[in-house]
């Protein structure tokens, strides 16, 4: 839902409407058709989209329009009685310092607050300033002479400075804005069927899988630890943010997993089955799901044997490994990856052992950062790093 | 933040102002024409702002476009449900009946084809594939939709890698296959008699990535249907509107009198702007079937996870030279990994049958075999990135050419010395019938390895510590403006021809240039000017140039292969030309002159001290056409002309990369210390603009070298949807490039002048795998595969004490 | 990409604050929105509701209480950059902060926002750590005080209830004649750490501590920092024992430290 906003845009007083998502540079480009703030990647990263608010260069991207609400934007539009402005665009002209044009509006703000910020700026520090605004066009090259020249050249004092910071007191009835509503309400998907144990793909079929290996000595009797691991109930309540939704005779299962990563969530439904050999101590937990809303999907075969120590304690080796696609598999922070995989995957085993050993179950785990463990795209370094730590 | 470059002074060596126009009257302005570094005509409304790009264009009545798309890299799709209540908004395959998908075939015996789905009904090929289309007064709107939508795909094994994509029992891409490959492409030539006796045989393997060309903007279209012209208007962010138009017709069953193309300012191209998208058709037909105008924008993620189309080669290359450094063959498999459909209009096999036809480089040789696959895999499609398939083959080959040099002890500059084309052969026919058409070769890389000082930094290299330094060369020469002769044989849907300009004069004595090249960049509302002003005498100012729109300009196949300045450019300045004689038989009428005694220049025709104004022919013509002589030319101030250079073979501009390196051999990193370039774009036309062009291109090498890389994991997965994951080259990884120019007239375009624009784009990996190559020698590790990444580095430097150990 | 839809909160004070994140277990606090934002622009994170913090007068209280000096979590990092914000340290917040991401970044995104996010790449969530900064906590219970390096339980993870907040940031001054190393390895301008350490020497107020950071989750101090500082413990294997079992391949953290370690010797160097 669109909520009025007021905002001083290049020295006059705008009011518009804003949804609470739409960030400043929509808000300039398609409600004001300020066009000139150029959107790159939306992502915090080009550097297309700076803009000044109160007076310092902000990614509009980043910077949702109601924060902006009783403050002042300058865009590239808004300059052009700006001595300092004119005569940096006349050494980009001159030093060849654009060639498609659409860097170029957040190139300007960046080399504007460079020229005023730093007026002894060598080389070397305003390439390093200017490594938040990505070029494809002119290998910098002309950008870095233009702003050389405007500094040796002795510029203008800058017209826009920042202001000193306001705390933002708002306006006496604050406005809660509300999210919208959903225009249309999320088709059901394909009901997911519950298949045999051996439909769901088996660990080594998993492409683009992540293998997390541990092995873990449990201060009780085997069969007592079994007697946790044959049931998926107390599987599912090992593992933080599994819930088990439907149980089949024939092992086959049905539900949910909700993981979270900082503010990223994730909710898994799906399928799967076990199967058991209760001679060899052994099992294999096989499923597959998806995040209806990031349509990621994730497949996991998670098997575990046990052996009886001599101590009279127990011996459990988990193995687990998962495979995912979509949206959430296509980042690239690998260590991330590793250290939340290892959080679940002993937070999992950890719960096991302690019901083994007949301690008081531990409250239902919250959403723990497995979602780190499916994010977790599984770079081979990772993999192999896990893998040569099994015992 | 390793790659510091260090400040350095004077890092321009540019012999421009030799290049300057040639002089004018005594006291004309400066130099305007070809050869003069003039700022450029569409700076301002860029540096204002007031660039107008495709997503700057708001219609009435529009609605915002967004996808959803394949989370998967290869499936079957079972179905596809609309979200509940959204049953007019959300748009599936079967909602576009009649809407043909893409094909682009090629006429080479043995192509295998595909049809490119424009919303996939009943097989996903890979990650970010369109299968479902949503519409909403705002992006955010469509976007909610989109992901409401319920999907139902049974994956199957993805063919990730195009080394094993044609194993026995990989999955067959394409119904009717019989393998996956497009095609499969071969040259030899007296391999077996050249290798006997060779002194010196090196083995390699060599990769290069798959990357995301990545403009600043991306795609983007506003489709809308004019009931009152009954026509389809297209704005796209292209390169190549006349492609579109026809490809756009054939897929929606129009005429292409029903269809017309604009191209708005482009923020950037580099190959990905030159094909006809999916998207475009998809919204094209919405808007057929809504009646409302209808936007898409690609979005950053959008562009990584289903764009990343170009560059990834493997290389299994052999070469022989004998002990004196002659380089006797080179034999070669290299595959090219063409993704899962055939893109119109370059086609799957564009770049690996170029693969075969330039390996061989700069260089002479007596026996060659190449053979180059065009893979299919479950990936999105292969495009021709800026420098095509010679940013590989440049890597390929001169990474060999520094094995061999090792082989034998002999320096990098020496072997190549030894085997460039000399310039006393040129014009010269190489081994794969490349017609060079002029230059020299080894000047070039003289003057290269004396701008480094190479002898210098090498006895300066320390030769321990954690700071290794090496430096290293690439030398290449680049095809351009290519023509007939050389497309006609790919049998793909586009084949340049005649490139057309029509020079117009306005009656207040403007001139309108009307081309069907499009510029994104590369200045061509500034160099076309120029070649107006050298051959009509107009001043720049008063040139408008008239470009990006199917309505207004003459068919183009458009701006690609480095073709403009020699393409475009002839086109204008015979249109003009044209003109010129035209205008001086009124002038002459005017003057009471002889028309032989008329000259034009500087806005004035003159005939001895008499005088009159372009201006003044023009109203006359126009205004006051009882002045007119009788036998005034019936097709007035207008002229259409076509152009095409003397052979079709292409200009080939050529340049030689030195650069110095220092590599951490603890993290990894590379740091570029100095970078010369030594190249040679024939007579410039603006120099500023070809410097322009060489350093952006040369940092898009950089990063093709050391940073960029769409990785796959098994299952097709891209590994990498933000330029946080992406990394593309920023200020500070850039040293000071210095460029040095020679200037060897082509003797096949109008002025001398030769393709420039992708040059740049084609040395920085091999010359900086050279250097690091160098810098490693010593430790006995090497790089083989790109980018250089720090791990990788440091996995050869693993890789390398391994084997010591051993 | 465009956020899913969320409802938009600016609180009114702490207070306020603190009632509508206890309110609403969907809801997210925002004070710059540098972290948050691409997450949300990619539909990542999917709060129902964000409580905008940015304006609040209470985060940028100072409270200098002699030893040490307490700075509100609202202050943006290139307020520290340029001394906007007190450095109790001697420059080292200052030169910290300017090697955050990028300006037009720095200009928006907070302190205290970037230690909650908890990135494990960040720099201020090793920095502090290294410092051995305790951060203030305020939840609608009252205010407790934990330490930097007890902070961060994993990646995006933090020991924050669900209704805190961090207030400010304590950190102790450093003695005359301090020494400070901070050495991160990223391979562009601004782009997250690989690899990060801090050194800090300090030995007239007993603190020699070793951090190391960008592990994937918590940063670690390294048990002895005297001896790594004194050279009598070898960085390689310190490293390789206090990662053992958590990182595939420490090489890029001892270099770190090496780096870091160098960089505190250079420090004095130079006084």
């Amino acid at each position: 839902m669109s909520t009025a906003i007021t905002l001083d845009i290049n020295g006059r007083t705008v009011a518009g409407e804003a949804e609470p998502r739409t960030h400043l540079a929509d808000f300039l480009r398609e409600e004001l058709l300020l066009t000139g703030t150029h959107l790159g990647c939306e992502q915090g990263v080009c550097g297309a989209c700076t803009v000044f608010v109160d007076g310092r260069p902000v990614r509009a991207c980043l910077t949702l329009a109601h924060a902006c609400d009783g403050q002042s934007v300058r865009t590239v539009e808004g300059f052009d009685d700006d001595a300092l402005m004119a005569r940096l665009r006349d050494a980009f002209k001159t030093h060849h310092g654009l060639q498609c044009g659409f860097c170029t509006p957040g190139m300007l703000a960046t080399a504007y607050d460079i020229v005023r910020r730093l007026p002894q700026a060598d080389t070397a520090r305003i390439r390093r300033e200017l490594s938040g605004n990505l070029c494809r066009c002119t290998g910098y090259h002309g950008i870095v002479a233009a702003i050389e020249a405007v500094l040796a050249e002795g510029p203008p004092p800058a017209a826009l400075v920042p202001t000193a910071h306001r705390s933002r007191m708002p306006r006496e009835a604050p406005a809660d804005v509300p999210a919208p509503e959903r225009t249309a309400a999320v088709a059901d998907g394909p009901a997911s069927v519950l298949k045999p144990f051996a439909a769901y793909p088996a660990a080594d079929a998993l492409t683009g899988e992540a293998t997390l290996a541990r092995s873990i000595t449990i201060d009780a009797p085997c069969e007592a630890v079994w007697a946790m691991v044959e049931n998926p109930k107390t599987i599912a309540a090992a593992i933080p943010g599994a819930h088990l939704d439907a149980l089949g005779e024939d092992g086959t299962l049905r539900g949910h997993l909700e993981v979270a990563l900082g503010p990223m969530r994730a909710r898994f439904a799906g399928v799967g089955a076990m199967r058991l050999d209760p001679a060899g101590r052994q099992g294999e937990l096989r499923g597959e799901g998806q995040d209806r809303l990031s349509r990621t999907g994730l497949a996991a075969a998670l098997a575990f044997t046990l052996a009886p120590r001599e101590d009279g304690g127990t011996q459990l080796s988990f193995t687990a490994t998962y495979a995912l696609n979509g949206p959430l598999a296509q980042f690239g922070r690998p260590a991330l990856v590793a250290a939340a995989a290892d959080r679940i995957l002993e937070e999992a085993i950890a719960s096991i052992a302690r019901r083994a050993r007949g301690e008081e179950a531990a409250p239902a785990p919250r959403r723990l950062g497995g979602f780190a463990l499916l994010v977790g795209i599984v770079r081979d370094a990772f993999a192999r790093a896990l893998r040569g730590r099994r015992p | 933040m390793p790659v510091r470059p260090p400040q350095r002074e004077g890092d321009v060596l540019s012999a421009s102002d030799a290049a300057d126009a040639p002089a004018g009257h005594p006291h004309s302005p400066p130099p305007r024409g070809v050869g003069a570094r003039l700022p450029r005509k569409e700076d301002d409304r860029f540096l204002a702002g007031k660039g107008r790009y495709v997503g700057d264009i708001r219609l009435a009545g529009m609605v915002e476009l967004a996808f959803l798309r394949s989370p998967v890299a290869h499936g079957i799709l079972r179905a596809a449900h609309k979200p509940v209540g959204a049953q007019d908004a959300v748009f599936l395959a079967e909602d576009l009946a009649g809407v043909h998908g893409i094909r682009a075939d090629s006429g080479l015996p043995g192509f295998q084809s595909s049809v490119q789905p424009i919303l996939a009904s009943d097989r996903v090929r890979h990650v970010g594939e369109l299968i479902a289309a949503a519409i909403a007064d705002t992006r955010a709107a469509a976007e909610d939709l989109a992901e409401a939508v319920a999907i139902d795909i049974d994956p199957l094994p993805a063919l990730h890698d195009m080394t094993r994509a044609r194993d026995a029992g990989a999955p067959i891409l394409h119904e009717g296959w019989t393998e996956n490959a497009f095609l499969e492409t071969r040259i030899e030539t007296g391999l077996e008699a050249a290798i006997e006796g060779a002194a010196a045989v090196v083995k390699r393997t060599y990769r290069t990535a798959r990357q995301c060309m990545a403009p600043i903007e991306g795609r983007g279209c506003v489709a809308v249907w004019d009931g009152n012209l009954e026509m389809l208007i297209l704005y796209s962010a292209t390169q190549m509107p006349h492609i579109v138009r026809s490809g756009l017709a054939e897929c929606l069953g129009l005429e292409e009198g029903q269809v017309r193309v604009v191209a708005p300012d482009v923020g950037g191209g580099f190959g990905y702007k030159g094909i006809l998208l999916a998207e475009e058709v998809c919204a094209s037909a919405l808007a057929l079937k809504l009646g409302r105008p209808v936007r898409w924008l690609e979005d950053r993620r959008e562009h990584l996870v289903a764009g990343a189309n170009c560059r990834e080669h493997a290389y299994e290359i052999t070469g022989y030279a004998a002990a004196d450094g002659e380089l006797l063959a080179v034999d070669c498999a290299a595959l090219v990994d063409s993704g899962a459909y055939s893109a119109y209009p370059f086609s799957a096999c564009l770049e690996a049958a170029q693969v075969t036809s330039i390996l061989p480089g700069p260089y002479t040789m007596r026996g060659y075999r190449c053979s180059a696959v065009s893979v299919a895999t479950n990936k999105p499609p292969i495009l021709p990135y800026r420098g095509v398939a010679r940013t590989g083959v440049c890597f390929a080959m001169e990474l060999v050419m520094d094995a061999l040099a090792a082989e034998l002890g002999l320096p990098p500059e020496a072997i190549r010395a030894r085997n460039l084309v000399p310039p006393e052969a040129m014009p010269f026919t190489n081994i794969t019938n490349k017609y060079f058409d002029s230059g020299d070769y080894p000047q070039a890389l003289r003057r290269a390895v004396e701008a480094l000082d190479l002898d210098s930094l090498r006895a300066a290299a320390p030769k321990e510590g954690p700071k290794r330094r090496g430096v290293g060369l690439a030398i290449f020469c680049e095809q351009g403006a290519h023509g007939t002769s050389v497309y006609h044989g790919w049998g793909i849907p586009m084949v340049p021809g005649f490139e057309q300009a029509t020079a117009r004069l306005t009656p207040d004595g403007g001139l309108e240039l009307r081309v069907g090249v499009h510029s994104h960049g590369q200045g061509l509302e500034t160099t076309l000017a120029q070649i107006a002003h050298e051959t009509l005498g107009i001043d720049p100012a008063r040139v408008k140039l008239v470009h990006g729109d199917t309505a207004l300009t003459p068919y183009s196949t458009g701006t690609w292969g480095s073709r403009c300045g020699v393409m475009a450019g002839g086109a204008v300045a015979a249109a003009c030309t044209t003109l010129a004689e035209r205008v001086k038989r009124i002038a002459a009428h005017l003057l009471q002159a002889d028309p032989a005694d008329v000259e034009i220049g500087d806005g004035l025709a003159r005939a001895g001290s008499a005088s009159v104004r372009l201006a003044d022919v023009a109203y006359t013509f126009y205004r006051a056409p009882q002045n007119l002589p009788a036998d005034v030319d019936r097709r007035g101030l207008e002229a259409s002309e076509g152009y095409r250079t003397v052979k079709d073979t292409g200009t080939f501009s050529y340049a030689c990369h030195a650069v110095s390196v220092e590599v951490d051999i603890e993290t990894g990193d590379i740091a570029l210390l100095d970078y010369v370039i030594v190249e040679d774009a024939g007579t410039m036309i603006n120099p500023m603009i070809v410097d322009g062009q060489v350093y952006g291109g040369a940092v898009q090498g950089i990063g093709t070298a050391l940073f960029e890389e769409m990785r796959y994991d098994g299952a097709g997965q891209p590994l990498a949807s933000t330029l946080a994951d992406y990394h593309l080259p920023v200020a500070a990884d850039i040293p000071p490039i210095r460029i040095i120019h020679m200037a060897t007239p082509s003797p096949l375009s109008r002025f001398g002048q030769k393709g420039i624009g992708e040059s740049g784009a084609i040395g920085p990996p091999a010359a900086i795998a050279n250097a690091v190559n160098d810098a490693l020698r010593p430790l006995g590790a090497r790089v083989a595969s790109l980018p250089m990444t720090p791990e990788a580095v440091r996995a050869a430097l693993a890789a390398a004490g391994a084997e010591a150990g051993a | 990409m465009k956020p899913a839809p969320f409802a938009y909160r600016p609180a009114t004070s702490l207070a306020d604050a603190q009632r509508a994140l206890a309110a609403d277990a969907d809801a997210k606090l925002s004070a710059g929105n540098q972290s948050l934002g691409p997450m949300l622009n990619l539909r990542l994170a999917r709060p129902g509701a964000l409580i905008d913090i940015a304006g609040l007068a209470e985060l940028r209280a100072v409270t200098d209480s002699g030893g040490a000096v307490r700075i509100g979590a609202g202050f943006t990092h290139a307020e520290i950059e340029d001394g906007e914000a007190p450095d109790p340290t001697l420059g080292w917040l200052r030169a910290a902060a300017g090697a955050i991401a990028h300006r037009a970044v720095r200009n928006r995104g907070t302190l205290g926002g970037s230690l909650a996010h908890a990135d494990p790449a960040a720099d201020w969530v090793i920095v502090m750590a290294g410092l051995g900064a305790n951060l203030v906590l305020a939840g609608t219970n009252g205010e407790r005080v934990v330490p930097a390096d007890a902070f961060v339980t994993g990646p995006f993870e933090t020991v924050l209830r669900a209704d805190e907040m961090i207030v400010a940031v304590e950190i102790a001054k450093p003695s005359p004649g301090a020494r400070w190393g901070y050495w991160k390895y990223t391979r562009q301008v601004g782009e997250f750490a690989k690899a990060s350490a801090t050194v800090l020497d300090d030995p007239a107020a007993g603190r020699q501590r070793c951090a190391l950071g960008a592990l994937g989750g918590a940063p670690v101090v390294l048990a002895d920092g005297a001896g790594l500082i004194e050279g009598r413990v070898d960085p390689d294997g310190a490293v390789r024992a206090a990662l053992a079992g958590r990182v595939a391949d420490p090489q890029l953290h001892v270099v770190a430290l090496r780096r870091a370690l160098a960089a505190a010797k250079q420090a004095e160097a130079a006084q």
